[in-house]
């Protein structure tokens, strides 16, 4: 008799936990290091941190969240045979995550048109790199959620929604670490 | 999952992030900072635990879920701590 693995417990492809548990343990420690050096220059961090838009970012923050839940919707829909509507699902997620990122790009213009670029302070060095590495997580995650909209098995639109809920699940942590702890 | 669970999920992550923006355009970290910081991390660590129990249905797999809620806690106590490190020393 063949004992029953833990990882047969768990939902989804085992490669795409081992995905997010290394995707979520890199931002975890870049965020970890963001504090760490904030800690020697909290007068600098604060100030720098002040030119950034909480209120974008906020709204971003509820833009990824539904999408997520659109994405969720999908692959319930897509199980229960409805391929037109999981299919809907699926381009509205995808179109909010390019909303998710014209707001992202209008905020780094908004920064250039200041002359702040990633080397004006260590914030934004941190602040570029984390958020500009988040954000190519979302273009890939668009292109992901398009991709199984067209080729939608029930697998297919598992993993992409995956991925998805993954770069929902970075962004919660990142976006209070970046612009919220005052 | 329901379909009515998958609705709550996203009714209850809408309204901790309005609440942690909210939270962080208030007056409130010139009087509490520390209180403050604790509670935004608290919303981030609970917006977390939603989206891997309700989105990546980990309710389904509750020993799992336990793991990756403790893995979660730990990484937002050595944020907090990290955080908290300039204003107590």
């Amino acid at each position: 008799m063949s004992e029953k693995s833990a990882f047969e417990d768990l939902p989804g492809e085992l490669l795409m936990w081992i995905l997010i548990i290394s995707e979520v343990a890199v931002f975890g420690a870049g965020l970890l290091v963001f504090l760490a050096v904030r800690a020697i220059d909290v007068a600098g961090f604060a100030e720098a941190q002040d030119m950034l838009n909480r209120t974008a970012a906020g709204i971003n923050t509820v833009i990824l969240i539904t999408s997520g839940f659109l994405a969720a919707l999908a692959m319930q829909l897509r199980k229960a045979g409805q391929r037109g509507k999981a299919r809907m699902a699926l381009f509205g997620a995808s179109g909010l995550g390019v909303a998710f990122l014209w707001i992202k790009i209008a905020e780094y213009a908004d920064k250039a048109a200041l002359g702040i670029v990633w080397d004006t302070h260590a914030f934004f060095n941190f602040y570029y790199m984390l958020t500009g590495f988040h954000a190519a997580h979302v273009a890939a995650g668009v292109v992901l959620l398009l991709l199984v909209s067209w080729r939608d098995s029930p697998s297919n639109i598992e993993d992409a929604t995956m991925f998805w809920h993954m770069v929902d699940l970075v962004w919660v942590l990142l976006f209070p670490v970046i612009y919220l702890l005052q | 999952m329901t379909r009515r669970a998958l609705y709550t999920a996203w009714a209850a992550l809408i309204a901790l992030s309005l609440g942690s923006t909210a939270l962080s355009l208030s007056a409130v970290w010139a009087v509490g900072p520390i209180v403050a910081g604790v509670a935004v991390l608290l919303l981030a660590w609970w917006k977390a635990r939603i989206i891997l129990s309700q989105y990546l249905e980990l309710a389904t797999a509750p020993e799992w879920q336990r793991g990756f809620d403790v893995a979660l806690a730990a990484l937002c106590l050595l944020l907090l701590g990290l955080y908290l490190m300039p204003q107590v020393l």
